[in-house]
C-alpha cells in the first residue's frame, strides 16, 4: 500500500525518530504561530508598552536595570504616592522585572545593543511560545495519544482568552504567569505520576518562580492540596502522593517566603491554609497507613475515628482562635468578591471600579475561547472515563476555574489552559476514531472459536461518517483560528495609549494625545513637579511623563485615592486647600468631550464620588450629583454639586469658546452644553492637547495680596474690561 | 576630481588625527603687539535669522619695519565661548583657502579672548592684506518683550558696538546691518560721530547702515553701544546638544545616521499658559508665530527607512516624502506639541544609505578607504538653527585603523571652524558580536549654526580582508561552541544508579 521508502521513514526505530522530528517541527511552527499572532500592535503602532500596569512594570524593570538587583530590592519610590512614597521592591511581584532583567544583561553579554523596552514589549509574545510547548508537554500527560498535545498546543497558543493578555507590549505579570502556571502544573502531575522527589522539587522551583511573578499563585496553592485531598478521599493515599506533596510543599513554601511582598504569608494567611492543612492530613494518612500494617482490623477503626475526630477539633479551633487573636490574617478583599459578587461594590468600591474585576459576560467566554467552550465539558467527560490520578486533577481545576471564570472577568486567563486541555482530549478522541481511513482491524483469529456472534470490533465502518465528522472537525478548527485572528487584530491589539482612527480618504490617522500632554510634563515642568490625577493614569504619569504622581494604579491606600476623589467632585474652595497639602503643581484631567473618547473622566467621576463619599461620608454624597429624576446630567440642568466641582471646572473650562457661542456640545455624553464656559478661579489652564482628551492645570500660588483667588479674580476681569476700552488711546507712561 | 583633492589634501602636512584644540596661553603682561593697522573696515551683521552672522571685510596694513604674520581679533570673554564657525580668508584670494586660526586665553587686561590668524605668508612693512573674516554669535539675540501672549508678534533685540572690537588702529569703518523685515521698532541713533551728515543710522528698506565712522583718533576697544530690536515672529531654535551617529557597515554596503536633539525654543515666553482655543484659531489662519510648529528635514537623495522618535516612542505626526535616487527626501517633523518660547523638545532622527554612494576605495592601496560624508545635515528652516555643541560620532568597521580625517575647505566658507577646533578622539565600540570592537572616530564643536550644514567630512582608513572576515568567524567558532558544549552536556551521566 504505502511506498517502501516511506515506510522506512514512518516504521520501526527511524519511524520513531521520524514522528519526533516532525512533532519538533510542528511544535516549533506553533511557537511561531503564537508568537506571531501577537505582533498586530506592533505592525500596526510601534513597539510601545500597552495600557496602565505594564507602564510601571516597565519604569521598575528600567530602574531594575540602571541600578542593579539590590537597590531594586531595597527601592523606596519616593516619586509615586506623594507625600507617603511607596515601598516598592517590597510591595511588587518582582518576576516579571527580574526575568527580562537577566535577558536584558545575557543580550548585552553576547554585545547586543538590545532597547530594554524591546525586551520588554516582545517577552509576552515570546513566552506565549513557551506557554504552548508547556501545554503539550501538559496535555501529553494525559492521554496517550500523540495529537492531544499537539492540538493543546495549538488552541493555547492562539486562543484569544490567553492572547488577551499577552499579546505584544502587553508587559504584565501575566505575560510569563501563565507559562509558569502551566509548567508547574505540568511537573506536578509528573510527580504525581512518578512519585518522584526530583519532579516534586522541580514543581517547587517553578512554582516559587510563580509566587515572585504573579498574585494568581494563590490558584496553584489551593488547586495541588485540593487535588490530594480529593484523592485522599478517595482512598487513593500512596506513597507516590506523599512523597510528591511534602516535597513541593516544604520546598514550595521556603521558596515562596523569599518574595518580600508574600514574606510570612504562607503560614499566616487564611489563603494558604488549606495547603498546611492537607500538609499535616497527609502526615496523618500516612501514619495511620503506617500503623494499619502492625494492628489487627477492628483496633485500627477505633484509632483512626478517635484521632480523625481529635485532630479536626484541635485543627478547627486552632484556626478560630488564632484567625480571631489575628495571628493569621482574615481573608482579604479580593477573595470574598469571588463568592459574592456584589461584596466589592458595597464594601470596596475600589476593586469594584476596575471594569476587569466585573463579573463575565457570558458571550464573554464564546468570545474568548470559540468552540473549545463546548469541547470543554466532553474533555472533562472523557477524564471521567479514565479517571486516574492526573484526570482528578483535570477534572477539579475545570470545576474550580470555571466558577470562576464567571465571578471575575480576568480569571478567565485561568481558565484557558484546562479549556485547552480538555478540548484537545475531546478532539483527539475524534479525530484519533475518525480519522482511520482503513476498516477497523477483526480481532485475531484465536478469539474466533470463542464467541462468534460477540466479537464484532467496535469501530466506524462508514468512510461518509468519517468524512462527515473529519470534514467538520477540520471546518471548525478553520473557523476557531478565523475567529481568533479576528478577534485578536479587533479587539486586543489596541495600545489604548496610541488611538487609531481612519480619516476621511482611507489612511490611518493616529490620535497620540496621551503622548503629547506626557511629554510636554516630561519636558517643560520641574523634574519635581507633582501631578495630581484619578489614579488610572498614575502609572502612565511615572513612565511617560516621568514626574511623581499622588496615586497610582497600586491603589494601596485607599484613604489617598479618596482625597483625591474629595478634591476632583468638591467645589473649588474646598479642593484648594487640599490641593496646597500636597504640593500639587499640576492638575490632571482627561476630557473626551470633543472627540468622543467614551473612557474620560466625567464618565468615571461616579467612581471616585463614591470613594471620597466612602471616607468623607458628610462632606461628599453621591446623590447630589444626580438630578431630582435621579439623572446623571452634565448640561443646564447638571446639579450644582456638579457644576460647582473641580472635576466638571476642569473638563469644559474654555470648551465653550472653541465652538459658536451656544452650540457647545459634549460628544461623549450626547448633550449641549451650558452657553457659559465655568469659572477657574484657583487653576490655570497650562496645557491642553490637540485633541482636547489630556488636559493639564497648573494650581496657582496664593495671591500676592493675600486675596482668596475668585476675588482676585473677579478683580482682574473688571480691570480687564476697562484696559481693553482703553487701549485705542494713547500710551501712558505710569509713574509710581 | 573631488576626490583627488581630497586625496591631495590628505596627503598635505595639515591634516590632523587626533588633535584637540587647545587655548594658547598668554603671558601676564600681555599687549598686543600694535603693528597692524586697519585702514578700511566693513562689518555686515546679518539678522535674518535666529543668530547672528557677521562677516567683517578689512584692509590691513603692516605699520611695522618687520614683516608681521600674526593679526589679533578680540572678543568679550563672555561671547567668544558663542562665536561659531570662524574663518579668515584672504579676501583676493579666497581659493587658496582659510587661514590657520588659534584661540588664547582670557588677556586679564583687556578680558578680551583673541582669535590669533597665522597669514600663510608674511605680510612685508607697508603692505596691504584684504581679510574677509566671517563667524557667527550664538544666542545673542534676546527676546524683548521676553515674556508676551499667544498671538503677538515677537522682537529680538541686538546689542553691540558700532565701532567694530579690533586690536588695532582703524581708520574708516561702517556696519551694514540686515534685518528680516522692515519693522524696527526701536535702534539707537548716534549723533556727531558719523564722518558725512545725515542720519546714522542710514535705513534702506531692510538694511540698516551705521557709520562710516572716523576712528582713526579712537583708541583700540573703545565702545560706543547700539540696540537694535526688530519683529521676527519666529521659533529661536537652539539645539544646545546635537549628538550624530554614521555607522559604516561594509559587509550590509549600509551608512546609518542616527541624530538626538536637545531643542529649546529660546524666544519670548507665554505670559498666560498655553490656550488650546487660541493656537486652534492660529493655525486654522495660518498666523505666523513664535511657535515651532514643524521642521522640514531635507535627507540626502537615497535616504530610506526614517524614523523620528523620542523619549517615549514613535512622533506619530512625522511625516515622510520619499525622494528618488537623485532628488532628495524630506522628512516633515511635527513635534507632539507647538514648542513655545522657553519650551524643550527632544528628539532622534535616523535612517539608512547605500554605502557605494559615500565610501570608495584609495586610489593608493586596495586595503585603504575614503568616506565623505556630510558633517552636519539637520533641518532647513528659514529662521535657521543654532547648535551650541555637535558631537559627531564615526562608527568605522571593526578593525579600522590608521584613520585620518578631514573637512573640505572650498572657496567660501563651509560654517565650520579650523581643523583644530574640532576635537577629535579614537575609541572603540563593541556592539554585535565583536570582537575588538569597531574603531571610532568622534568629532566635537562647540557653537555652529546651519550654515554648516553643506560641509563636508572626509575620513581615511585601512581596513583589510582580514579583518572583515573575523565577524564570519567569531560567528562560527560561537555556533560551533554551542554544538560542543550541548553535546558534551549531553555525555555527563548523572543517574544515581550503578552501570
Amino acid at each position: 500500500m504505502a511506498h517502501p521508502a516511506l515506510d522506512v521513514l514512518l516504521k520501526g526505530s527511524s519511524g520513531r525518530s521520524t514522528r519526533g522530528l516532525l512533532r519538533i517541527i510542528i511544535l516549533c511552527t506553533i511557537a511561531a504561530a503564537a508568537v506571531s499572532s501577537r505582533l498586530f500592535s506592533v505592525i500596526r503602532f510601534e513597539s510601545i508598552i500597552h495600557e496602565f500596569d505594564p507602564w510601571f512594570n516597565f519604569r521598575a524593570t528600567k530602574y531594575l536595570v540602571q541600578n542593579g538587583f539590590y537597590s531594586f530590592w531595597d527601592w523606596f519610590d519616593d516619586r509615586t504616592w506623594h507625600p507617603l512614597g511607596r515601598v516598592t521592591g517590597g510591595t511588587l511581584y518582582p518576576g516579571l522585572m527580574v526575568t527580562s532583567g537577566v535577558i536584558y544583561h545575557v543580550m548585552r553579554f553576547l554585545t547586543f545593543p538590545v532597547d530594554i523596552r524591546n525586551i520588554c514589549v516582545l517577552l509576552a509574545p515570546a513566552f506565549s511560545g513557551l506557554t504552548a510547548l508547556a501545554m503539550y508537554l501538559l496535555t501529553s500527560e494525559m492521554t496517550t495519544s500523540p495529537s492531544a498535545g499537539l492540538l493543546a498546543a495549538a488552541f493555547m497558543g492562539i486562543t484569544p482568552g490567553y492572547i488577551s493578555r499577552s499579546v505584544a507590549g502587553s508587559y504584565d505579570n501575566e505575560a510569563i504567569a501563565i507559562f509558569l502556571l502551566v509548567f508547574t502544573f505540568f511537573l506536578w502531575i509528573k510527580a504525581v505520576k512518578n512519585g518522584s522527589i526530583m519532579w516534586g522539587a522541580l514543581t517547587a522551583l517553578f512554582y516559587g518562580y510563580m509566587v515572585s511573578a504573579w498574585g494568581g499563585y494563590v490558584f496553584i496553592t489551593n488547586l495541588i492540596p485540593l487535588h490530594i485531598f480529593v484523592l485522599l478521599c478517595m482512598g487513593r493515599y500512596s506513597s507516590r502522593l506523599y512523597i510528591s506533596y511534602t516535597t513541593w510543599y516544604a520546598l514550595g513554601t521556603l521558596a515562596s517566603m523569599q518574595i518580600p511582598f508574600v514574606g510570612f504569608l504562607p503560614i499566616r494567611n487564611s489563603d494558604h491554609m488549606s495547603a498546611l492543612g492537607v500538609f499535616g492530613l497527609i502526615q496523618l494518612v500516612a501514619f495511620a497507613e503506617f500503623v494499619r500494617g502492625f494492628l489487627p482490623g477492628k483496633q485500627f477503626q477505633r484509632l483512626l475515628t478517635s484521632m480523625v475526630l481529635i485532630t479536626f477539633g484541635l485543627g478547627f479551633g486552632m484556626l478560630v482562635l488564632l484567625s480571631v487573636s489575628g495571628v493569621i490574617a482574615p481573608w482579604s478583599g479580593r477573595f470574598y468578591s469571588l463568592w459574592d459578587t456584589a461584596y466589592a461594590k458595597v464594601h470596596i468600591p475600589i476593586i469594584a471600579s476596575v471594569s476587569e474585576h466585573q463579573p463575565t459576560a457570558w458571550p464573554a467566554f464564546f468570545f474568548d475561547l470559540n468552540f473549545l467552550i463546548w469541547l470543554f465539558p466532553a474533555g472533562v467527560y472523557l477524564c471521567f472515563q479514565k479517571l486516574k490520578d492526573e484526570h482528578v486533577f483535570v477534572v477539579i481545576y475545570a470545576v474550580l476555574s470555571s466558577y470562576f471564570a464567571g465571578v471575575m472577568v480576568r480569571l478567565m486567563l485561568t481558565l484557558t489552559p484546562i479549556v485547552c486541555v480538555a478540548a484537545a482530549l475531546a478532539l483527539s478522541a475524534i479525530l484519533d476514531n475518525f480519522l482511520v481511513i482503513s476498516a477497523p482491524t477483526p480481532p485475531a483469529k484465536t478469539d474466533t472459536n470463542k464467541s462468534d456472534k460477540v466479537k464484532k470490533p467496535i469501530g466506524i465502518y462508514s468512510y461518509f461518517s468519517k468524512t462527515f465528522v473529519t470534514c467538520s472537525a477540520v471546518l471548525y478548527l478553520l473557523i476557531f483560528v478565523a475567529h481568533c485572528t479576528w478577534v485578536t487584530s479587533n479587539a486586543y491589539s489596541s495600545p489604548s495609549v496610541v488611538l487609531a482612527s481612519k480619516l476621511p480618504d482611507g489612511s490611518q490617522y493616529i490620535i497620540d494625545d496621551y503622548r503629547e500632554a506626557y511629554y510636554w510634563l516630561r519636558q517643560n515642568t520641574p523634574d519635581n513637579a507633582k501631578i495630581m490625577s484619578w489614579w488610572d493614569y498614575g502609572y502612565q504619569i511615572g513612565g511617560m511623563a516621568d514626574r511623581p504622581t499622588l496615586v497610582d494604579n497600586n491603589t494601596w491606600n485607599n484613604t489617598h485615592i479618596a482625597t483625591v476623589g474629595k478634591a476632583m467632585s468638591s467645589r473649588e474652595e474646598v479642593s484648594y486647600p487640599i490641593l496646597r497639602q500636597h504640593d500639587v503643581d499640576y492638575v490632571l484631567v482627561v476630557f473626551g468631550g470633543l472627540l468622543g473618547y467614551s473612557g474620560d473622566d466625567l464618565n468615571k467621576f461616579l467612581w471616585m464620588v463614591r470613594i471620597a463619599e466612602g471616607i468623607w461620608p458628610d462632606e461628599v454624597s453621591e446623590r447630589e450629583f444626580f438630578t431630582a429624576r435621579g439623572e446623571y446630567r452634565v448640561d443646564d440642568e447638571a446639579t450644582p454639586a456638579m457644576k460647582n466641582s473641580l472635576m466638571y471646572k476642569m473638563s469644559y473650562h474654555n470648551y465653550q469658546n472653541l465652538f459658536p457661542p451656544g452650540q457647545a456640545a459634549d460628544r461623549v455624553r450626547g448633550t449641549k452644553l451650558p452657553a457659559d464656559t465655568p469659572q477657574l478661579n484657583t487653576l490655570d489652564e497650562a496645557f491642553t492637547s490637540e485633541n482636547w482628551i489630556i488636559r493639564i492645570y497648573k494650581v496657582k500660588d496664593l495671591d500676592n495680596f493675600g486675596r482668596d483667588h475668585s476675588s482676585a479674580v473677579a478683580f482682574d476681569k473688571g480691570h480687564k474690561k476697562k484696559r481693553a476700552a482703553k487701549k485705542k488711546g494713547p500710551r501712558v507712561l505710569r509713574t509710581e | 576630481m573631488r576626490l583627488y583633492t581630497a586625496l591631495l589634501g590628505l596627503l598635505a602636512p595639515s591634516l590632523c588625527i587626533a588633535a584637540n584644540p587647545s587655548l594658547v596661553k598668554l603671558p601676564a603682561d600681555f599687549k598686543v603687539p600694535q603693528v597692524f593697522k586697519n585702514t578700511n573696515l566693513v562689518r555686515n551683521t546679518n539678522l535674518e535669522k535666529a543668530y547672528v552672522r557677521e562677516t567683517v571685510n578689512v584692509v590691513v596694513e603692516n605699520v611695522d619695519k618687520q614683516s608681521q604674520s600674526d593679526y589679533y581679533i578680540p572678543f568679550p570673554s563672555k561671547i567668544f565661548g558663542r562665536v561659531g564657525g570662524f574663518e579668515v580668508r584672504d579676501k583676493k584670494a579666497p581659493e587658496k583657502g582659510r587661514f590657520e586660526v588659534d584661540a588664547t586665553e582670557v588677556d586679564p587686561s583687556s578680558g578680551n579672548q583673541y582669535f590669533v590668524v597665522h597669514l600663510s605668508e608674511p605680510l612685508a612693512p607697508k603692505a596691504e592684506i584684504t581679510l574677509g573674516i566671517s563667524y557667527s554669535i550664538l544666542s545673542s539675540l534676546h527676546p524683548r518683550p521676553a515674556t508676551i501672549n499667544q498671538a503677538d508678534q515677537q522682537y529680538l533685540s541686538y546689542t553691540f558696538s558700532a565701532y567694530v572690537p579690533s586690536a588695532y588702529q582703524t581708520v574708516t569703518q561702517k556696519t551694514k546691518l540686515k534685518f528680516p523685515s522692515t519693522k524696527v521698532p526701536d535702534y539707537t541713533t548716534t549723533s556727531g560721530i558719523k564722518t558725512d551728515s545725515g542720519e546714522d543710522p542710514e535705513r534702506k528698506g531692510t538694511t540698516y547702515t551705521y557709520g562710516p565712522y572716523n576712528t582713526a583718533k579712537v583708541a583700540p576697544g573703545t565702545e560706543h553701544p547700539i540696540t537694535v530690536r526688530y519683529e521676527f515672529t519666529n521659533p529661536v531654535i537652539t539645539a544646545h546638544l546635537l549628538e550624530r551617529d554614521l555607522e559604516v557597515s561594509h559587509w550590509g554596503g549600509n551608512l546609518a545616521t542616527e541624530e538626538r536633539y536637545w531643542l529649546r525654543n529660546n524666544g519670548s515666553q507665554l505670559i498666560n499658559h498655553f490656550s488650546r482655543v487660541e493656537w486652534t484659531l492660529a493655525n486654522y489662519q495660518k498666523l505666523p508665530s513664535s511657535a515651532v510648529r514643524e521642521i522640514v528635514y531635507p535627507l540626502q537623495p537615497g535616504s530610506v527607512d526614517p524614523y523620528f522618535t523620542d523619549d517615549i516612542g514613535n512622533v506619530s505626526t512625522s511625516r515622510f516624502r520619499p525622494g528618488t535616487a537623485k532628488t532628495p527626501a524630506h522628512l516633515e517633523l511635527k513635534p507632539r506639541y507647538p514648542i513655545f518660547g522657553g519650551w524643550n523638545y527632544s528628539f532622534r532622527v535616523g535612517w539608512n544609505q547605500d554605502l557605494t554612494r559615500y565610501l570608495r576605495r584609495a586610489v593608493g592601496g586596495s586595503d585603504s578607504y575614503v568616506l565623505k560624508v556630510p558633517f552636519l545635515e539637520g533641518p532647513k528652516v528659514p529662521e535657521g538653527v543654532q547648535y551650541e555643541r555637535v558631537v559627531v560620532r564615526v562608527v568605522l568597521p571593526e578593525g579600522a585603523h590608521n584613520v585620518r580625517f578631514q573637512t573640505v575647505d572650498g572657496t567660501a566658507s563651509n560654517g565650520l571652524p579650523g581643523a583644530n577646533h574640532i576635537t577629535s578622539h579614537l575609541s572603540s565600540l563593541k556592539t554585535y558580536m565583536d570582537t575588538l570592537g569597531r574603531t571610532t572616530l568622534t568629532l566635537e564643536v562647540d557653537s555652529l549654526t546651519d550654515e554648516a550644514r553643506n560641509s563636508q567630512l572626509v575620513i581615511t582608513y585601512e581596513h583589510s580582508l582580514v579583518d572583515s572576515l573575523r565577524k564570519p568567524a567569531t560567528m562560527f567558532a560561537g555556533v560551533l561552541s554551542v554544538f560542543v558544549a550541548a553535546w558534551l552536556i549531553g555525555k555527563i551521566d548523572i543517574s544515581i544508579k550503578k552501570r
